[in-house]
């Protein structure tokens, strides 16, 4: 927690209320990235039981997201946070809303596991690999980011959303060829497409985690605007 | 993405510039003032602009010059003996602590609430017309008109209309206070000083005189010193942060509060140790 200077608060409760939103928003965001990678080892290995079991999961974030909002909301009654704890406030409270979607995502590709493959319907959800890899790796530098505070690592993480969008793109036209093929294999392919869809959109949950960063260490509102007006900052 | 910043569903009223306020925005202008009890500087070269018709906050811990400053507005610290000052208040371009300054006819410009409400062991009446009285006015139907006028500007007239000539010491706190800014406006002065105007109240009687402030800055320029961070938050539409006769960080209400710039006010704010 390098930027995160929850402490010094006359308030000795009222440091420990911050401390506590912290760390369950740490805990929270390591179940997230716990699940997306079980649910994508699921897919490519097959493991019903696995995925059955990412599944059965997901309500443990489901669970986090509402004690967090609680403690926030509790945290707003009593002691009315300003400047730097209002905004983290702010920033936690958008966060694991999103780590919550992500959590669902999750879910969702993990449902594709469940489905009976052939081995060739198998290969074809290989193609997921590199892009779960890359989302998975964007998703564990956010946290990263998001633990620290650390404005320039979530500006860089923000700019890199592009390149999984790139592949999400380049993913789907591939797919899209084969299903002009062998329409046969349409069903199988969205699946596929479903899953891709998910880590996509876990892509741009993570970049609105960063947006939340960001705000927090400039107190500037970067959602909805160009890459340059970041820059300025 | 969207190629284009967001316009944020902004307030109402449009922000002011406090760097480059127009001269006709200004209500006072306060220009490296320095103020010494004796040996010891109460303030360090305070420089800052009030505009009119809004509500200015001077927010700060004890012992930081807020209500030094505030006295300094309308020469009440002129009865404290070893006080000394510097540097100039102007108000419509002329200072206040000039040389032929007429401090009575200052202080009807510049009208002052205390901390605890100070009504004279008089009627409510008049305790309002007080003021009218002392200027000479004694006409009836004026006088009696400013009493319903002051007293629905300052959100009593419904409460006590049909006792206007009861003691004013018969009234709770609250109303009492509201009375006494009834008082104070009564005589139309231009700027309203407020000196921890709620803080011997109880929250709901705090919360009338706060939304009185909010309806009094449409004819008045009010400043006003409060120990209630939240009530600056609520009320004021900039806030100006002291520390040791020194100001600190002078901005807009909304800025201040949720991203200041110096390391000093958001320790304040937030309630952390200097």
């Amino acid at each position: 927690m390098d930027n995160v200077n929850v402490g010094r608060h006359i308030s000795g409760q009222f440091n420990e209320d911050l401390e506590r939103v912290i760390n369950h928003v740490m805990q929270m965001g390591g179940l997230v990235e716990k699940q997306l990678s079980e649910s994508l080892q699921a897919v490519y290995e097959a493991d019903q039981d696995l995925a059955k079991k990412v599944q059965q999961n997901d309500y443990q974030i489901n669970a986090l997201e509402v004690s967090i909002d609680d403690e926030c909301t509790r945290i707003i009654a009593k002691r009315q946070p300003a400047a730097g704890d209002l905004r983290l406030i702010m920033a936690v409270v958008k966060t694991i809303a999103d780590l919550e979607r992500i959590g669902d995502e999750a879910q969702k590709i993990a449902k594709v596991a469940m489905e009976s493959f052939s081995s060739e319907q198998k290969d074809m959800l290989l193609n997921l690999d590199n892009l779960g890899r890359h989302v998975l790796e964007f998703l564990q530098a956010t946290l990263d980011a998001f633990t620290r505070m650390d404005f320039d690592a979530a500006v860089k993480i923000h700019k890199s959303d592009n390149k999984i969008d790139r592949e999400y793109e380049a993913l789907m036209r591939q797919l899209m060829t084969y299903m002009m093929e062998d329409p046969r294999s349409i069903p199988r392919i969205m699946s596929v497409i479903w899953s891709a869809r998910a880590l996509e959109r876990i892509g741009d949950r993570c970049q609105n985690i960063c947006e939340y960063i960001i705000y927090f260490v400039k107190g500037k509102v970067v959602r909805h605007t160009t890459p340059e007006d970041m820059e300025k900052l | 993405m969207i190629s284009v910043t967001p316009k944020v569903a902004a307030d109402s009223e449009t922000k002011i510039d406090l760097s480059n306020l127009s001269p006709e925005q200004v209500a006072l202008d306060i220009n490296n003032l320095n103020l010494y009890y004796g040996q010891k500087q109460a303030l360090q070269n305070i420089t800052m602009s009030i505009p009119k018709g809004q509500v200015t906050a001077f927010i700060g811990p004890s012992g930081c010059g807020k209500s030094t400053l505030l006295r300094c507005i309308n020469r009440m610290n002129d009865l404290v003996d070893i006080c000394r000052i510097e540097g100039e208040i102007n108000l419509h371009g002329e200072n206040i602590y000039g040389k032929h300054v007429d401090v009575a006819a200052l202080r009807r410009q510049v009208g002052m609430v205390f901390q605890r409400p100070n009504p004279f062991p008089k009627s409510i009446y008049e305790n309002v017309v007080y003021g009218l009285r002392i200027t000479g006015n004694n006409n009836r139907r004026e006088l009696d008109e400013a009493v319903e006028k002051s007293l629905r500007s300052a959100a009593l007239w419904d409460e006590v209309k049909d006792r206007l000539h009861e003691s004013a010491l018969g009234l709770s706190g609250g109303q009492q206070q509201r009375l006494v800014i009834a008082r104070a406006i009564a005589i139309e002065p231009e700027v309203l000083l407020l000196d921890e105007p709620t803080s011997a109240l109880d929250p709901i009687s705090t919360l009338t005189i706060e939304e009185l402030i909010n309806d009094l800055k449409k004819q008045f320029t009010v400043v006003i010193v409060t120990h209630n961070m939240q009530q600056a938050a609520r009320v004021s539409d900039q806030t100006a942060f002291m520390y040791m006769g020194d100001l600190i960080e002078y901005s807009d209400t909304n800025t201040l509060f949720t991203t200041p710039v110096k390391k000093k006010t958001e320790d304040y704010i937030t309630g952390r140790y200097g």
